[in-house]
């Protein structure tokens, strides 16, 4: 069938443009910020370090980046604690509220993003809180937690409660059942949704800009502040930074969540 | 006969209160607040490392966008971490009616008269700079240069985009001004019966050639560029432009000019008021005022300072057509864009949207 | 039900012991539950009644509305109302609620702010009959007009912000009427931030669906990889994106050099900063929220059927639409959603790579939060556009519930 061929073939060329389409703008970043000139233009007049030397020495930047590591890890352990707990508390659950809980705790996804740091603006500034760091961990917090436990969920869907139970069974104190049984399964799924917090935190820019001081400068908001105004190569340099920063971390998520899922699904056939 | 009076007897009781309490004030701090960018790096050669060290007392810097919203929160939750803020004359007008900045009584400090040409003290703050914005255009290029703002609006004789600022604020005068109003009366037909319709008429007329900017930056990028032929821009911008790039571009204050005053003021509430009053007398003295007005092109708020100043220093400012100015101060200005800001600001985001 | 000899049933006990479970299970979870309820229901909660929140009328003019409970609303208020409007401002005297009344009154009617400020300065001068000395020293109390403001903002609610956002207002009686021609710009900014997401939907369709059919039929090795191309954007920040798109299609970027080489044009053409620029970039950023849904339901259609069609004698493009499409739209419906919902709170993207004319809600929720401090209209603004998602996500809540049903 010829005109089959020639559908296929066109269909997949089309399909491939479309990936040209969804990854190079990311690529076009990056040599363009080993530039030696201070536009942004191709072809590149000569390459050149100093970029990235001005962002890792000027304090404008390394500021931005320390504060952007430290809120990571703080929303980070935050979001994972909450997000965890929570996730194990409703995958065991048989209540029939259980879908309606889940909805609730997931909702911060539904919302748009402005609305809810507008909302956080207004009752952190009620509170005295805005612009502080415990408010931007709150409201960063709180965009996070719905992944965590989404992430959690997933991989604890194949686990076998028999486990459990066969562990008990033998002998075994909860608490060993705990630390031998469910934590060695429950880690890589905890994990991923650590570093996924991680990412959302160090990703965010509307949040920051709502609630963050100037002193509490992230990244983001940096970076924001630079392409509202020009894009200079120090710009894309950061682009560059937080790019493979954040696409490291979401590989991470991604390859340990598939393992958390081969572990469950591995235990409960066993 | 009242000018210079006490200002030697203020001048040497300033200098001697900061020589005076300068080793006690070591471990002092105080934070300034700007809007960033060059702005931010002329504060500081000029003000904030001399200061530090007449003084003692140490400046941490802070940038923000003219966000009154921050200064309230700030006052309303007294969670403090300002001190001292540079505002526009409306935002100080504002802050100062609704409590967010602290009243002083600043002709117990400094001279008034040096402040005059540029507006005065207003109750809470002192002027630190004066920031014209005037009609904009490569030198190279253009060599009949425009002398109106009626010629910028002729795009037969210069063919070619416009770049105008993004806000109604600064736009409608120059949209009158080209319509035949004397800069000195701007303010007045504005506020009065007809002048905003008038003002959108006149706009509407170029509208199809205007590049809207929204940052010193980008008015600065399409002139370069070529983007556009002729642009309203900031002076201190063309200055720094012509610096970074090596280029001639030229700022007309003839064909008239919209200007106003940077104003430092204190955060109400502050407990560094007396170290915040400290520094915003220093800033205002002639040869820091010079020393900041040479770091950015733009004008210094207090007189006494030209005379620290080169000519050449001088090409971009607007000495000697501050009477072709539409001064962004004064009752009628406050009154007008106080009232009517918002909803004429409304009415041009609509307009520009079309 | 067998009922043991102490009375109790076994079904008893084990009821009591799932609740026990339950309770211990809810209570690991609670302190996540209790964190949503406290730091993001209730501030929108709150944020939602800052759109209906009138304080300051209320809270200022407390004697002033006292006094024009009765009135007419047409002919100029008594010496009472007069009268207790000069010991109102008397007692803001100094206060900073005098400047946020003022402020607000203004919204109502332009010019009230500098009104209030002068009366407030005075009315310490005040003698009786105020009636006469405010006309004759501030002659905008003589007119109706402002003395009908202050009654419509009486109650501590108001329906003022609300209004405005549909581009109405509050004549001096009462009644409500379209807002001045020249400031209506909320109608149309609603009208353009949902044709913009719905350009944006419809391009993703039609870009994503190919995608997502190919991804979904190939091998597992080859659709795990171009899985991993889809999600490698997905997981970079959306603001670095944007900055990429504004490098590649600027003037002096890749895609208009490529175009002058190529012969197609002779000078750059504007390619970012306008409707241009914002659909592309916003289509790069949401595409793989269509794929992926998309992805997910076409994995499940056997690729059988289509041949089976086929060897039944029905053109590809029959087989197509009466067999593959209906079973792909779950999928469709569930990513044009997706979509759609997330493109209309858009706020970064329009702002970096958009220009005046394409600014969207999100845009003024930010703006009359922040330069004019106008929490209320902002409030109102999110408000709709948060009713609005949530219509949307209801009605797509009730198709998925239905399409379960029929499918049983």
């Amino acid at each position: 069938m010829g005109s089959g061929r020639i559908f296929r073939v066109s269909l997949n060329a089309f399909v491939a443009l479309v990936f040209v389409f969804l990854v190079t703008p990311m690529f076009v970043i990056v040599p363009l910020s080993f530039t030696s000139v201070s536009v942004l233009i191709y072809p590149l007049p000569g390459l050149s370090l100093r970029w990235y030397w001005d962002f890792f020495n000027n304090p404008l930047w390394t500021q931005a980046i320390r504060n952007s590591l430290l809120l990571g890890v703080t929303v980070s352990l935050l979001a994972t604690a909450l997000g965890t707990a929570a996730a194990l508390g409703l995958t065991a659950s048989r209540s029939r509220f259980k879908p309606l809980i889940f909805a609730l705790l997931v909702s911060p996804l539904v919302v748009p993003v402005v609305i809810t740091a507008v909302a956080a603006f207004y009752f952190f500034s009620a509170l005295g809180i805005a612009g502080s760091f415990a408010g931007l961990v709150l409201g960063h917090t709180i965009l996070a937690t719905p992944f965590v436990i989404v992430t959690v969920s997933a991989t604890m869907q194949g686990f076998d409660r028999n486990l459990i139970r066969a562990a008990a069974s033998l002998g075994a104190p909860p608490l060993i059942v705990l630390q031998r049984v469910i934590a060695p399964l429950v880690w890589p799924g905890l994990m991923s949704g650590a570093l996924f917090a991680f990412a959302i935190s160090f990703d965010e820019l509307v949040m920051a800009l709502f609630l963050a001081s100037p002193e509490l400068r992230t990244l983001p908001r940096q970076i924001f502040s630079g392409v509202s105004e020009s894009i200079s190569p120090t710009i894309a340099a950061a682009a560059v930074v937080l790019v493979a920063v954040s696409t490291g971390l979401m590989l991470a998520v991604e390859l340990l969540r598939r393992r958390a899922e081969g572990l469950t699904a591995q235990a409960s056939t066993s | 006969m009242t000018c210079c009076h006490g200002w030697p007897a203020r001048l040497a009781m300033t200098i001697a209160l900061l020589a005076f309490t300068g080793p006690l004030a070591a471990q002092d701090s105080i934070t300034v607040v700007s809007n960033g960018g060059s702005i931010a790096d002329a504060q500081r050669t000029a003000f904030v490392v001399p200061f530090t060290k007449a003084t003692g007392i140490r400046v941490v810097e802070d940038v923000f966008n003219q966000e009154l919203a921050k200064i309230r929160t700030q006052v309303e939750t007294k969670n403090i971490q300002w001190d001292v803020v540079s505002v526009t004359a409306i935002n100080e007008a504002t802050g100062c009616d609704e409590g967010l900045l602290e009243p002083v009584d600043w002709s117990r400090y400094l001279d008034a008269k040096q402040f005059e040409g540029v507006g005065g003290f207003g109750k809470c703050g002192v002027p630190h700079n004066f920031v014209s914005g005037g009609l904009a255009y490569d030198g190279d290029k253009i060599k009949d240069p425009p002398k109106s703002w009626a010629d910028f609006w002729d795009v037969k004789k210069y063919p070619g985009k416009r770049g105008l600022l993004y806000r109604a604020e600064q736009t409608l005068e120059v949209a009158l001004m080209a319509d035949g109003v004397e800069p000195k009366d701007v303010m007045t037909i504005l506020s009065g019966p007809g002048g905003v319709d008038r003002a959108f008429k006149k706009l509407a007329e170029i509208k199809p050639y205007v590049h809207w900017w929204k940052s010193g930056d980008e008015s600065m990028q399409i002139l370069l560029s070529g983007d556009v032929t002729m642009t309203y821009a900031w002076n201190g911008r063309v200055a720094a432009a012509n610096k970074a790039n090596n280029r001639n571009l030229k700022i007309a204050f003839a064909p008239g000019h919209v200007s106003g005053s940077q104003i430092y003021a204190i955060m109400k509430g502050t407990p560094k008021k007396e170290l915040a009053i400290k520094y915003i007398t220093f800033a205002a003295q002639p040869e820091p005022q010079a020393a900041f007005a040479r770091a950015i092109s733009y004008a210094p708020a207090n007189e006494a300072a030209y005379k620290f100043m080169t000519d050449a220093e001088k090409a971009t400012l607007p000495q000697g057509y501050l009477d072709r100015g539409s001064l962004q101060s004064g009752p009628v200005y406050f009154n007008f864009w106080l009232d009517k800001g918002d909803e004429v600001l409304q009415r041009f985001i609509k307009f520009a949207a079309q | 039900m067998s009922r043991s000899t102490t009375g109790t049933s076994i079904a008893a006990l084990v009821r009591k012991a799932e609740l026990r479970r339950e309770r211990r299970l809810l209570a690991i979870a609670a302190p996540a539950i209790t964190f949503v309820l406290v730091f993001f229901v209730l501030p929108i909660g709150l944020f939602l009644f800052r759109s209906v929140d009138n304080p300051e009328v209320h809270g200022s003019l407390p004697r002033t509305l006292t006094a024009l409970h009765q009135w007419d609303r047409t002919t100029l208020p008594d010496e009472q109302a007069f009268a207790a409007l000069v010991a109102d401002l008397r007692a803001l005297r100094g206060k900073p609620e005098l400047a946020m009344l003022a402020r607000r009154l203004n919204y109502d009617v332009s010019g009230f702010r500098s009104v209030i400020i002068r009366s407030g300065r005075l009315a310490e001068q005040g003698l009786p009959p105020y009636r006469k000395w405010l006309i004759a020293n501030e002659p905008a109390w003589g007119d109706v007009t402002y003395w009908g403001a202050i009654r419509n903002e009486a109650s501590p609610l108001t329906d003022f912000y609300l209004l405005a956002a549909f581009d109405l207002r509050r004549l001096s009686n009462g009644s409500i009427a379209p807002a001045s021609n020249e400031n209506a710009l909320f109608r149309d900014l609603f009208a353009r931030t949902f044709w913009i997401s719905f350009t944006v939907t419809v391009l993703c369709l039609i870009v994503g669906f190919p995608v997502a059919a190919v991804i979904a039929h190939a091998r597992p090795k080859v659709a795990n990889l171009l899985l991993i191309l889809v999600l490698l954007p997905f997981w970079s920040s959306l603001l670095v994106r944007a900055t990429a798109w504004i490098v590649l299609l600027q003037d002096e970027g890749l895609i208009n050099q490529a175009l002058i080489a190529l012969g197609l044009i002779a000078r750059p053409i504007r390619l970012v900063f306008n409707r241009i620029g914002l659909t592309i970039a916003m289509t790069h950023v949401l595409l793989p929220f269509m794929i992926l849904p998309l992805y997910s339901v076409l994995r499940g259609i056997p690729q059988g059927q289509m041949r089976a069609a086929a060897s039944l004698g029905a053109k590809p493009v029959i087989a197509f639409l009466r067999v593959y499409l209906p079973q792909a739209l779950p999928g469709i419906v569930a990513g044009s959603t997706l979509v759609f919902v997330i493109s209309l709170g858009y706020y970064v993207a329009p702002a970096l790579v958009g220009g005046p004319r394409d600014q969207m809600i999100g845009y003024f929720v930010a703006y009359f939060t922040n330069s004019t401090v106008n929490w209320g209209m902002a409030s109102a603004l999110g408000t709709l556009l948060l009713v609005i998602v949530a219509l949307i996500y209801a009605a797509l809540a009730r198709t998925i519930g239905l399409e379960r049903l029929r499918a049983q």
